[in-house]
């Protein structure tokens, strides 16, 4: 009885949105006489970040300070239609829609300043809240007063909308494999490295280290990249070796009910996670941004199965690996013939076996 | 009964059996104190009893009469910050925020009781605390650079050195 170590690799690709009636993101922009920028979209923020961010590529696309503006989407009356947050969609999806309105609203901020000015839009630029003009930065005013000049004197609004749909699925040719059209959405694409440390005796599971690779695109807000994908290492690790909800002893009632048995990966359990970010723009997303919310959790549950064959040469095919499993798997290698089969799975120890028909090295 | 909650003298009327949890969220409405599980496991509760960690939704009122009580409402002001909370925002060491409340008071709770930046203490120390969003590792940094009594900017994030960036060469800015 000991300790054995393993190593094993698994990857992800994973699409941005979803093919589904368009999937369809709106966004309106308006600012205030005093140049303060309202956002108003209906994605909202689960605590993925997605108010920082479009607040962020608005911030980038007007030329205006970050604290410039505030992002309301507290009203379903005021803000326009978003499919929602989910599918990896508010930076790519919702993020194109607060892009395109941005954009618009650019325009008419140039077209006031340029009446202001009398100079041709096309010589404009904006920066830090500041129209100014390209190669004479003396000859300028400020994005606020343009604001002022728009609401007082020229009776204009400065507002923009923007919405973005995907068009519909490819159709997929039987016979050849051949879509009608290119992807409608960035792929993103991921690779997670586990080192597991499995007891023989107990069947006891150690994740000691992943590490990942992430192409993100690009890091719109590097620290928010960094949070979805450090935290969906350890939801992966849940997955892989602790979360279930079915138990598979004795029978579904003694399923997990609480903390004490539905077992969430704690501190105690952190592995050490180092992660490699890819930053490869994607044609579609704003500023080249991908989505990467949901695919972080994908790729940790088959390393870390790979990464205990490595390491006692058995497959678990069912997560999440629990000692129970693990053991159930050395047991079948030592004993590995039924009915002249080789069994890796046994339905007696499974309430939901979908593989429990299948046999190994037969 | 009395209770000193964050240095406010209070008389509470709550039954002698609710749990703290309760009369501070109910009567008090002190709401950084969040119910998660109240049943003891998730951590998200926490408060300081006479300095102590304890989970308030297991504590009943009676059991506490006349302690001084301390929510995150009482470690700091926006203005004038604790070291633990500034190091939470400088690490970035929250997404929801919904175990943001109980982590704080547990790690002010081991940065008072003299805790180092050690990881494995660290771990120790807050290993009944789940998050769900941030896979703990900025919290770890956090409570580590709160331990170390680092000077901390708030208005900046720190970089973390187990991520690399590498970006494709010729990709479009």
């Amino acid at each position: 009885m000991a300790l054995h170590r393993g190593k094993g690799l698994a990857t992800i690709e994973y699409p941005t949105g979803m093919n589904q009636n368009g999937d369809p993101s709106q966004a309106w922009i308006k600012v205030k006489p005093d140049g303060r920028v309202d956002v108003f979209s209906g994605t909202s923020d689960i605590g993925n970040g997605s108010k920082t961010v479009q607040s962020q590529i608005v911030a980038e696309t007007l030329g205006v300070p970050y604290d410039w503006i505030t992002y309301d989407n507290s009203n379903t009356d005021s803000s326009p239609m978003c499919t929602g947050t989910f599918a990896s969609r508010a930076t790519f999806v919702a993020g194109n829609a607060v892009l395109k309105a941005a954009r618009q609203v650019r325009e008419r901020i140039l077209a006031i300043a340029s009446r202001e000015l009398e100079i041709d839009p096309e010589d404009l630029e904006v920066a830090d809240g500041t129209v100014s003009v390209k190669g004479t930065p003396a000859k300028s005013m400020g994005v606020d007063e343009v604001a002022g000049a728009a609401t007082f004197v020229h009776g204009e609004l400065l507002t923009g909308d923007g919405a973005h749909l995907n068009p519909g699925a490819a159709i997929v040719d039987p016979e050849t494999g051949e879509v009608d059209k290119p992807p409608h959405a960035a792929i993103s694409y991921a690779a997670c490295a586990a080192e597991v440390e499995v007891d023989d005796e107990t069947g006891d599971v150690r994740v000691l280290k992943l590490t990942q690779a992430y192409d993100i695109g690009r890091a719109m807000n590097p620290t928010l990249v960094e949070g979805q994908i450090e935290g969906g290492a350890v939801m992966g690790l849940g997955f892989g070796v602790l979360e279930t909800c079915y138990p598979y002893y004795p029978s579904a009632e003694h399923r997990g009910d609480g903390m004490s048995t539905y077992h969430v990966p704690t501190m105690a359990e952190l592995p050490e996670i180092n992660n490699v970010l890819i930053e490869n723009p994607s044609e579609g997303g704003p500023y080249g941004a991908k989505g990467i919310g949901e695919m972080a959790n994908n790729a940790q549950p088959a390393a870390i199965a790979n990464a205990i064959y490595d390491a006692v040469g058995v497959w678990v095919t069912e997560f999440p690996i629990t000692p129970e499993r693990v053991l159930a798997a050395l047991d079948a290698r030592s004993e590995p013939r039924r009915e002249g089969r080789m069994v890796a799975f046994d339905e007696e120890l499974s309430i939901n076996s979908f593989s429990s028909t299948r046999t190994w090295g037969a | 009964m009395e209770l000193t909650v964050n240095s406010v003298s209070c008389t509470v009327q709550s039954p002698p059996l609710t749990s703290l949890l309760n009369v501070l969220r109910e009567e008090l409405d002190i709401t950084s104190p969040k119910a998660g599980c109240e049943s003891g496991g998730c951590g998200a509760c926490t408060v300081l009893v006479d300095g102590q960690p304890r989970r308030s939704c297991l504590t009943a009122l009676c059991t506490v009469d006349g302690a001084a009580v301390v929510t995150v409402e009482g470690l700091g002001t926006p203005e004038d910050l604790s070291r633990v909370q500034q190091a939470f925002i400088h690490h970035y060491a929250a997404q929801c925020g919904f175990c943001s409340d109980g982590m704080v008071v547990a790690a002010t709770a081991y940065v008072n009781a003299g805790g180092s930046d050690d990881t494995d203490a660290i771990r120790e120390a807050l290993a009944g605390h789940f998050c769900r969003c941030t896979g703990y590792v900025k919290i770890l940094e956090a409570v580590a650079a709160a331990a170390r009594g680092d000077e901390l900017d708030i208005d900046s994030t720190a970089s973390s050195a187990n991520n690399t960036y590498v970006t494709i060469a010729g990709a479009e800015s």
